[in-house]
């Protein structure tokens, strides 16, 4: 190797290094945190490892529970309703990504792109409107409501993604069953369905993620304590009078943790699925 | 059932989906915008142009409106070229980059909430690691105010949430980066030139069009965020910080003036169709670039 090349490959690390540091560090000086008691919290002299480590946060957080502080039961609520966007949204795009990868018809086109545009539509808008409208069909404070807007949110990239997996399957695969006489759905389940699982799974994720830290739409949808998602639960903690930060510290751990989670294994899949939308749209 | 029907019914729910949450909203928020609606009353009276006539009237309405602008294009800078630099890094083929790669979009991925929570506690003034850490590398000489001060506020912000959203950037770049072929590097390192020359000989006429496009899409993001603003300044300190979405969630929620909030959203409405026109039309690339790039 030269001395340019190896001078190069030394400013790549250098750098990947600077990012790593920039991405990681306050996870994990907070990760570090949530485990001081609170006199090392709240302190001018902070250090980064715990002096005496203590589970006292999580424990303030998960038993303390009193009805509006009931953070157990937000983390219920978050899961229920994230689970319930991901199922949807998978029902949804999977019929969706099938018919713009197999069915020809006029406007399919303009559909598949219509699913990457959709993202350039100003969220903010939706506000009161989305308000009015389940104020109207009573269905504000209902969990149901952000699985329609969540899965609306999340959906369309879904379809879109699905659509090129799909698409990566040979036709001739699913013809060769129907001859065996495989009927419509069973071709689906059998043959589809196992070969774009990768494709599936990432869609999933990107529900779930979707669903999980949302909070513009769980403020204005969600009127009572017992309904909070864990996000909006979480927020109400830091307008009280007296913010507590040892508990809040344990609360944003364990919000990461299911994302972090979902995502890692998939990272490269969503990574692959986000180059081939950029590179198209 | 024809072969086409059933491709239309398998498209259907996404489609009537789409219509209830994004194109019927956008419908009654024009509608609304032009009804006196008292807050919990279905519908008031109409108004004509009354409830932008009173926005107009407000100062609150044109300070969110430059602090919007301020956020949006602040954003935009950070998020364009230290995601570039980045995105270029990550183009290279080193042991451990797909893990890398992985990592960087963490920030991306982590709910609002946790980063605003995470950044209040860490940029507290007095008890902040934050500013225990730069005062011992003495960075500053005295503890900074980041959040509380009016005019450090919007940049603490923007430093935040482009942080938040650096990995978008990065990763869509990166994309771009990838549909340059390894030959042309090649060629151009056997004739001698330097990473700068290839960088604005080869990487940056190829890419422009899709950065083009990622700016507009960023510049359109950026501008619709509540959460951490909400979440972290509420608007303040002094509404320095209060952008329009913000005043839209205030006037609507907290106020309780649907109607003119809904007037605020169409005004954001028009404003980024017209930053829209204005970006492809005018000011777009080239078409010889284009030609090039596709």
């Amino acid at each position: 190797m030269s001395t340019r090349r190896i001078a190069e490959v030394s400013i790549n690390y250098l750098v990947i290094a600077i990012v790593l540091v920039g991405v990681m560090s306050p996870f994990i000086y907070v990760a570090f945190s949530s485990f001081k008691p609170l006199k090392e919290i709240m302190t001018i002299r902070p250090a980064f490892f715990p002096h005496q480590p203590t589970l006292k946060n999580y424990q303030t957080l998960l038993l303390a529970r009193t009805p509006i502080r009931n953070f157990p039961l937000f983390l219920f609520n978050s899961f229920k309703v994230s689970i319930g966007t991901t199922l949807l949204t998978l029902v949804l795009a999977c019929l969706g990504g099938y018919s713009l990868a197999r069915y020809r018809y006029r406007g399919r086109e303009l559909l598949g792109r219509m699913m990457l545009f959709i993202y350039v539509f100003p969220t903010i808008l939706l506000l009161v409107p989305v308000y009015k409208m389940f104020s109207r069909l009573n269905m504000l404070d209902t969990h149901f409501a952000l699985i329609i807007v969540y899965t609306a949110l999340a959906v369309p990239f879904c379809t879109w993604l699905l659509s090129s997996f799909f698409r990566g399957i040979p036709p001739e695969l699913e013809e060769a069953a129907m001859v065996d006489g495989a009927k419509g759905l069973t071709i689906f389940y059998r043959i589809v369905f196992p070969l774009a699982a990768p494709g599936i799974l990432t869609a999933g994720a990107y529900a779930f993620i979707t669903a999980w830290g949302e909070y513009m739409f769980a403020l204005i949808l969600l009127m009572t304590s017992a309904q909070r998602t864990a996000p909006l639960g979480l927020a109400t903690f830091t307008a009280e009078q007296y913010i507590e930060w040892g508990p809040l510290l344990a609360g944003s751990w364990l919000i990461i943790l299911p994302v972090v989670v979902c995502f890692l294994p998939l990272a490269k899949y969503f990574i692959r699925g986000f180059i081939a939308g950029a590179v198209k749209g | 059932m024809r072969r086409k029907t059933v491709g239309y019914l398998f498209v259907l729910p996404i489609l009537v989906l789409i219509l209830v949450i994004f194109l019927y909203p956008l419908i009654s928020t024009i509608r609304y915008s032009l009804y006196d609606i008292p807050f919990g009353v279905k519908q008031g009276p109409f108004v004509g142009l009354q409830n932008y006539r009173i926005i107009f009237a407000e100062p609150v309405f044109w300070q969110g409106l430059r602090n919007s602008v301020i956020w949006a294009l602040g954003n935009l800078a950070v998020q364009l070229t230290i995601p570039f630099g980045i995105a270029i890094v990550l183009n290279h083929r080193l042991k451990g980059i797909d893990l890398v790669r992985a990592i960087v979009l963490i920030p991306w991925i982590v709910p609002a909430v946790v980063v605003a929570i995470c950044a209040r506690w860490l940029l507290l003034p007095t008890m902040g690691p934050i500013n225990y850490y730069l005062l011992k590398t003495g960075i500053v000489a005295r503890r900074v105010n980041f959040l509380g001060s009016l005019g450090l506020a919007m940049p603490t912000l923007i430093a935040l949430n482009s942080w938040k959203f650096f990995p978008f950037g990065t990763l869509l770049i990166l994309a771009a980066l990838q549909t340059i072929p390894a030959q042309l590097y090649e060629a151009a390192r056997v004739d001698g030139a330097n990473p700068w020359q290839c960088f604005t000989r080869i990487t940056f006429p190829l890419v422009g069009r899709i950065v083009w496009f990622i700016g507009f899409l960023a510049f359109v993001w950026n501008f619709n965020i509540f959460d951490l603003i909400w979440l972290i300044t509420q608007g303040g300190p002094g509404n320095t910080t209060q952008t329009l979405p913000v005043l839209i969630y205030r006037t609507a929620f907290k106020t309780f003036r649907p109607g003119e909030a809904s007037s605020i959203a169409v005004i954001i409405m028009i404003f980024l169709a017209a930053v829209g026109i204005i970006y492809f039309r005018l000011l777009s690339p080239k078409k010889e670039e284009r030609i090039i790039a596709q």
